[in-house]
């Protein structure tokens, strides 16, 4: 996603927000809370865990907008506290519940001959797969910043995309937007 | 009799992601195979791409926007702890330090209620508040008790009152204890909900 504000109008409003003007505050908001909430959809398991995550997003978002220098983009900062914040859920969830590690869509479901749309064969991903494919494929992560979200090794990050394109390519059939 | 050997899904990513090595590359420019599932890879990170944005179903500008405000209260109650700090030790020491002066009882509940409100406070920063997220009605709660604690801080803030009137200044440091103590409960239930 290109940034929705410029990086002189994004300086300009975190400068005040950061004094206090809380008009500053929610024009950040309004330019982010969509982009958000759609990685934090791709990222996470249901609708009410990323709006979750939106709200956690944002509430770090005020609490650290000193941590901002200006030096990137203010999305390419949001989008990695969002990123971050919807993998650690995740990585939450699996202390509490027990997750095979490699597999989580049973193998005889996957030996069937699928015809799947796009969306529903990303959904149908198990969700680290689909959060690797989402994270490199289409935000532009690399498989090192991938690593270092998802406290895993690079190798981790590049197998995991392998086996997502894998089972995608068995699950669009032939053609790949069908 | 020789055997093709096709580039795995790992080098065609590698590839198309610009960092293929120089057999898969001159393999793919050779092998019709390999270069149409390197179109077909390109071909689905392009559509994921194109995959429509979500909105959000709800908007949770009034729980942030309340989240900034509490946040900012938090740092006023902060930055006034310390001057109130100051203050009562100044006072404390001006009493206690008086040549013929004997300790009176409301100093003693002075520095009972001090020692109250600085304990409560303590607990208080150590659920880390400002890591919490709230519902809505929760948030209400503490800004109100945030307000209430800004007012009582206000009024210890007046120095003169510490020597003209003792007995309501430690009214006052019991109030904030007490205020203290209610967030610290709100805060817990929270916490204890969320499972945290």
């Amino acid at each position: 996603m290109a940034d929705t504000l410029a990086l002189a109008e994004a300086k300009s409003l975190v400068a005040r927000a950061r004094a206090g003007d809380l008009s500053a505050l929610e024009q950040v908001y309004r330019a982010y809370e969509r982009p958000v909430y759609s990685l934090a959809r791709r990222l996470t398991k249901s609708a009410e865990d990323a709006e979750d995550v939106l709200q956690e997003t944002f509430l770090e978002v005020c609490r650290s907008l000193k941590q901002w220098r200006g030096e990137g983009s203010l999305w390419g900062w949001i989008r990695t506290i969002a990123a971050s914040k919807a993998l650690m859920r995740y990585r939450r969830e699996k202390l509490r519940a027990w997750e095979p590690l490699e597999d989580d869509v049973p193998r005889q479901a996957e030996d069937v001959p699928l015809q799947m749309d796009l969306e529903s064969a990303l959904a149908r991903l198990p969700e680290r797969s689909r959060a690797v494919v989402w994270l490199h494929d289409v935000e532009g992560y690399t498989h090192e910043e991938i690593a270092e979200l998802m406290g895993m090794t690079t190798s981790f990050s590049k197998s995991q995309l392998a086996r997502a394109h894998d089972r995608l390519r068995r699950w669009l059939g032939a053609g790949v937007g069908a | 009799m020789s055997t093709v050997r096709h580039a795995t899904l790992d080098e065609l990513l590698a590839l198309r992601d610009g960092e293929g090595s120089g057999w898969t590359r001159e393999h793919v420019a050779d092998c019709s195979v390999c270069a149409a599932e390197l179109a077909r890879l390109e071909q689905v990170r392009s559509q994921l791409r194109a995959l429509p944005s979500f909105a959000p179903p709800r908007d949770v500008w009034p729980v942030v926007r309340r989240a900034a405000q509490a946040d900012r209260r938090r740092r006023r109650i902060s930055a006034w702890s310390g001057a109130l700090a100051a203050a009562a030790i100044a006072v404390l020491a001006f009493t206690l330090l008086r040549p013929s002066a004997k300790v009176a009882p409301e100093d003693v509940a002075l520095q009972k209620a001090m020692a109250e409100s600085a304990a409560m406070e303590q607990m208080f920063e150590s659920l880390h508040p400002d890591r919490r997220a709230l519902s809505g009605q929760a948030a209400g709660v503490v800004a109100d008790l945030e307000d209430q604690l800004a007012q009582v801080d206000a009024a210890l803030n007046d120095t003169v009152a510490w020597r003209s009137n003792p007995v309501r200044v430690a009214g006052l440091w019991k109030q904030r204890a007490g205020l203290l103590s209610a967030l610290v409960d709100v805060h817990e239930t929270r916490a204890s909900v969320a499972g945290l």
